[in-house]
């Protein structure tokens, strides 16, 4: 069987041999994060059926769990793993175009740690080796909001940074605590002895925690750098920041709070920050004049949803949550790529300039339709089946204030419904100006419809992924068997 | 007990700064203060009394030894304090370049 240290080890090599790869060719550099992508992909995807019998657990340096670094692939990496290679994959090709002006050898080495980053993050078994995967996430994708250079990009690129530098500094020291208490760093280690500290010692730690890494996720009070970071990056970055970071982001919280500490307290406080994440995105972005802009206000609210599901901690609640993860990170990814040729066509990022796009710009147009309706939950569309399954688990768990919070939800999606459907109308049916006819070139558009097709198939057939959610969520539920199969 | 006290004395003198001052350079001093504090409390979990360097050697009869792991933790955050600083600092000329001014109150183009 191969061995999943190859998904890290492999982009990772590639990215920092695209210099020398420079001396060979100019030219090549700009394919490798493709190539490396794809191979993340298939092997992912190869390790997708064993991980359904029990995670694969590969340890480093040839010492026995608790005493080494080690990988843990159970099923919910798996799924985050697919999702970033697949997402980082497209969207490096919808980039060869996009970006082939402004891209150089730095641009595609930053891209390559970005998502090395993410899938380091989802695979790691040991928490100080997740902060340092982490770490490089968020590195890299400060610099790439920054990459332009311009007025905006920088300003937000700074403020990024300050935010998630004080996060990851927050989450150092909860690493710290932790370590002090049980003096080990592997998680399943920590998680197989969290009982023996009494529970109000424990508020600390995973406080730091749950703040630290909230601030990558874009949790409410938490959220103020999203917007700019993601509106001033280039598209093809707040395809990849939207889609996957701050997916990221939530599933190191998940790891923390659903794995390490197993807390149940915590879970309807996770559900009110959810709905509150939701509404807040989802009204900001109702306002917004700004293409991008409303994007990135709709990204916190669809992470308020998705955090929603798992703070609703059912079978239902916790599968919808992920399949939010990847319905978001398909139907957002989609909806900036798409964005990224508009504005670059008009020249302008207000969404009042989109008038006429749609015959100007058909193909383009209808992707970003389909992604916006994928996203307010339109049948026959991914987003439709994600939210179903969350709503239903807020149901089954028949308490009042489940009740209360599920309505919120359904009308932060009247909300967002609102303002994608204003846009799709001044999109397709406000007579434009020009109408010369010029579209997005194949290259992008090719991405757009393997992220189209994909959203489709998923919406009308959610049997396709929902084994692997399913047993994503059991994963995540039951932590006893994440322990056992790590320590054995 | 007062490594400790060390420590979080300068992670908050650190966070202080950085949430008070309004020259960016002075936020990022604030912010490498921060990272220092945190460096400390690593080692400072990790620090036995009177415990020498973790190196097993023949002819050394001492057997106190501090713990390795939160060294090794530390220089790695300091590698990644590093990297941030560096890169936060690059920003940092830019943002004046565009802007002529390190006052982060004035640089406020994007807003809500």
């Amino acid at each position: 069987m191969v061995s999943p240290v190859l998904l890290i080890a492999v982009p990772l090599g590639l990215a920092f041999a695209i210099p020398l790869f420079g001396f060979i060719s100019k030219k090549i550099s700009k394919y490798i994060p493709p190539v490396a992508m794809l191979f993340n992909l298939i092997l992912s995807l190869m390790l997708m059926p064993s991980t359904l019998k029990g995670p694969i657990v590969v340890s480093i340096g040839g010492w026995n769990p608790p005493f080494c670094i080690n990988l843990v692939v159970d099923s919910l990496s798996i799924l985050f793993s697919v999702l970033i290679a697949l997402v980082g994959f497209l969207v490096s090709i919808y980039a060869l175009d996009y970006m082939e002006k402004k891209a150089t050898e730095k641009y595609h080495i930053l891209y390559l740690l970005l998502l090395v980053g993410a899938t380091g993050v989802v695979l790691t078994g040991d928490i100080f080796n997740l902060f340092v995967f982490f770490e490089i996430l968020c590195i890299s994708s400060y610099a790439l909001v920054a990459y332009l250079g311009d007025k905006a990009g920088v300003e937000s690129g700074i403020k990024y940074l300050i935010q998630g530098s004080i996060g990851s500094s927050l989450i150092l020291i909860g690493i710290g605590i932790l370590y002090g208490m049980f003096g080990s760093l592997n998680i399943a280690d920590i998680a197989s002895n969290i009982n023996s500290i009494g529970s109000t010692a424990l508020l600390i730690p995973l406080a730091l925690l749950v703040t630290g890494f909230g601030v990558e996720g874009a949790i409410f009070p938490l959220n103020a750098w999203l917007p700019d970071a993601h509106s001033s990056a280039p598209s093809s970055i707040s395809a990849i920041l939207s889609g996957i970071a701050i997916g990221v982001g939530v599933y190191a919280l998940t790891r923390v709070i659903f794995t390490l500490f197993g807390v149940s307290s915590i879970f309807p406080f996770l559900a009110i920050l959810g709905v509150l994440t939701l509404l807040v995105g989802e009204a900001s972005a109702f306002k917004q004049n700004n293409l991008k802009r409303m994007l990135a206000y709709s990204s916190t609210g669809q992470i308020g949803l998705i955090v929603f599901g798992l703070g609703i901690a059912n079978y239902h609640g916790v599968a919808g949550g992920l399949f939010q993860v990847v319905s978001h990170g398909l139907g957002k990814s989609l909806l900036f790529m798409a964005a990224g040729y508009m504005i670059y066509r008009t020249g302008s990022m207000d969404i009042s300039a989109l008038k006429g796009i749609g015959k100007k710009m058909p193909l383009t147009s209808i992707a970003f339709t389909i992604g916006a309706f994928s996203l307010i939950g339109l049948p026959p569309f991914a987003g439709f089946a994600s939210k179903f399954l969350i709503i239903q688990g807020a149901l089954l768990k028949q308490d009042a204030l489940f009740f209360v919070l599920a309505a919120l939800v359904l009308l932060a999606t009247v909300i967002e419904g609102a303002y994608f459907l204003k846009v799709c109308q001044i999109i397709h049916f406000k007579e434009g100006n020009n109408q010369k006819k010029k579209d997005a070139p194949l290259v992008a558009l090719i991405p757009m419809f393997i992220l189209v097709s994909l959203i489709i198939i998923i919406g009308i057939y959610p049997n396709l992924v929902s084994d692997f959610l399913n047993s994503a969520a059991s994963g995540l539920l039951d932590k006893l068997a994440y322990i056992e199969g790590v320590l054995g | 007990m007062i490594y400790y006290i060390g420590a979080f004395g300068l992670v908050f003198i650190g966070l202080y700064i950085m949430l008070t001052k309004r020259n960016l350079i002075k936020v990022l001093i604030g912010l490498n203060i921060l990272d220092t504090g945190v460096n400390l409390f690593l080692i400072s979990i990790g620090y036995v009394g009177k415990g020498t360097a973790p190196i097993f050697s023949r002819g050394s009869e001492q057997v106190l030894m501090v713990d390795p792991v939160p060294q090794a933790l530390v220089l790695t955050a300091i590698v990644i304090g590093v990297a941030v600083l560096a890169l936060a600092l690059s920003l940092a000329i830019m943002l004046h370049k565009h802007y002529g001014t390190l006052n982060l109150r004035k640089v406020k183009e994007q807003r809500w």
